[in-house]
């Protein structure tokens, strides 16, 4: 019994962490293809999303719920009030700018 | 356009502890003959369709009342009559931010009038949280008005922090501090708790009047926060689902995406509630908050589906049931209030405003009247000419500056 719960655990935790490396790899992937910087400000926020959000569900899975865990739980808030406005921050920036986003038809840059 | 006859004063009034001050030296330099109009003014932070627009209007309206009163028996006492008090409520329509958007709605409004002169109670803090003053009169010195303040004897920097420090505001900072700093440390360990009341000491007194811009109230606050718990899980679902779209769509080779710009005149008021919703926003991959100019939110979309939940409006919706409960949830999308518009591609409804979004120092400046000029012709309905050709906006702006200069 002890052995079974064990394994599941284990496996949600290979499970969590290939879903959250997935999501950053198709960040990369997006910041890499993507036309102009509002575009890829959009995939940019994926990884700290959904990449950080399994990889940190991994590693409370693995610390269990006492302590550390919970601490997990406290930096993924963290992660989901900072990320947007960082980005809010750059696709500010360009548009004050004057920087015109990239629409069908453009040139891809 | 201007007033007949010497010249008139406007003075941008707030419940403050200095207001009577102001207003009496106002009265006095009438009293002198330096000006014949005084134009008592609120800009509003707020909006009249807010959900609780109609308080925050009866309560700037009673303040303004009481600025006219005291101007009145103060002229009457000193024997000087024929004076022209007048007031006003500005920027209802808009949500003003910072120091540039008031400085801008005032200069507007002294230029409509032929005001030349500002006189500024030194505890005007119109945002309610932060100070305020020192910036807006840089920008307001970059307009052609004469700004000064009224020298009026106000508490000391010292005074102002403890009268600050005290308070719901305060309790409320100190122990939201303090909670997390034992979920962080422990509580039963005596030493923890030294320097746990220290920090949350120190995070209250110079953080409580920023952090939290009105006090907190029973049993509004836990509602809210109980709400946003509700929230949690479904902004959570959200990012997941979106997160898959825009997944799928980065990885086709074809890279189907369709990039535009778009425009949202929210509804849920301003501070907090503005921040939780352009933040929801940007965090679900595909929607990207660019700008929150006065109403509107500019927001970046990546792909027509995400366009069209934005333009459903189901944050905005939650956002607005975190704050102000069920009831104003109910208020319809901001595409059935025709609240919406795309600024880009083959569908734009309205010219791309970029570059005199904000363009700095020229946006601030009376140029701006002509850019708002452009805008409201977009809104008028001229579709024809409104196919978001970017250059031409900026063209238009680059007008505006020449005619300035």
């Amino acid at each position: 019994m002890i052995d079974s719960l064990e394994a599941v655990r284990m496996w949600l935790v290979v499970g969590f962490v290939l879903v959250g490396l997935f999501f950053t790899f198709v960040s990369m992937t997006g910041v890499i293809r993507l036309p102009d910087v509002y575009s890829r400000a959009h995939t940019a926020s994926q990884a700290d999303t959904l990449g950080a959000g399994f990889a940190l569900a991994a590693v409370a899975l693995v610390i269990g719920w006492d302590g550390a865990g919970f601490k997990t739980v406290i930096l993924l808030f963290f992660i989901f009030l900072t990320n947007p406005t960082a980005a809010h921050g750059i696709a500010r920036a360009a548009f004050e700018q004057g920087i015109v986003p990239w629409t069908e038809g453009d040139e891809r840059r | 356009m201007a007033d007949s006859g010497g010249d008139a004063v406007v003075v941008p009034v707030e419940a403050t502890p200095t207001l009577r001050a102001t207003v009496a030296h106002v009265a006095e330099a009438v009293a002198r003959g330096e000006f014949s109009t005084i134009h008592f003014v609120v800009l509003a932070s707020w909006r009249d369709e807010d959900p609780q627009g109609a308080d925050r209007r009866a309560d700037a309206e009673h303040v303004i009342d009481r600025a006219r009163v005291w101007a009145e028996t103060d002229l009457e006492d000193a024997g000087v009559g024929g004076t022209n008090v007048r007031t006003a409520i500005v920027g209802t329509d808009d949500y003003l931010f910072g120091p540039s958007d008031y400085a801008r709605r005032l200069a507007a409004y002294a230029d409509e009038h032929g005001v030349g002169t500002v006189v500024l109670d030194p505890e005007y803090t119109p945002v309610g949280n932060t100070t305020l003053l020192q910036p807006m009169e840089f920008e307001l010195s970059s307009t052609s008005l004469d700004v000064r303040e009224a020298p009026v004897e106000r508490p000391t920097r010292r005074e102002r922090l403890l009268t600050e420090a005290t308070g719901i505001r305060f309790a409320a900072v100190f122990g939201v501090s303090l909670l997390f700093y034992f979920v962080l440390g422990d509580p039963l360990y005596w030493f923890d708790w030294v320097t746990g009341v220290a920090s949350a000491t120190i995070v209250a007194i110079t953080l409580s009047r920023i952090s939290l811009d009105h006090e907190p109230s029973f049993p509004e606050t836990p509602l809210r926060i109980l709400r946003g718990a509700v929230y949690v899980p479904v902004l959570l679902f959200e990012i997941v689902k979106s997160n898959l779209l825009v997944a799928r769509v980065i990885l086709d080779p074809r890279l189907p995406i369709d990039p535009t710009m778009n425009r949202v005149r929210v509804l849920v008021g301003g501070g907090l509630p503005l921040m939780t919703l352009s933040n929801s926003i940007t965090l679900t991959p595909g929607t990207l908050t660019t700008r929150a100019r006065d109403e509107n939110l500019y927001v970046h979309s990546l792909i027509p589906s995400a366009r069209d939940g934005l333009f459903d409006g189901s944050l905005e919706r939650w956002t607005r049931f975190i704050y102000y409960g069920r009831e104003a949830a109910r208020l319809p999308t901001p595409r059935e209030r025709d609240d919406v518009a795309i600024l880009q591609g083959p569908e734009a409804t309205e010219a791309l405003p970029i570059a005199q979004a904000d363009g700095g120092a020229v946006a601030d400046s009376p140029s701006d009247d002509a850019a708002e000029a452009v805008n409201r012709d977009a809104d008028a309905g001229s579709e024809a000419d409104a196919d978001a050709d970017a250059d031409a906006g900026s063209e238009v702006d680059a007008d505006a500056e020449v005619t300035d200069e």
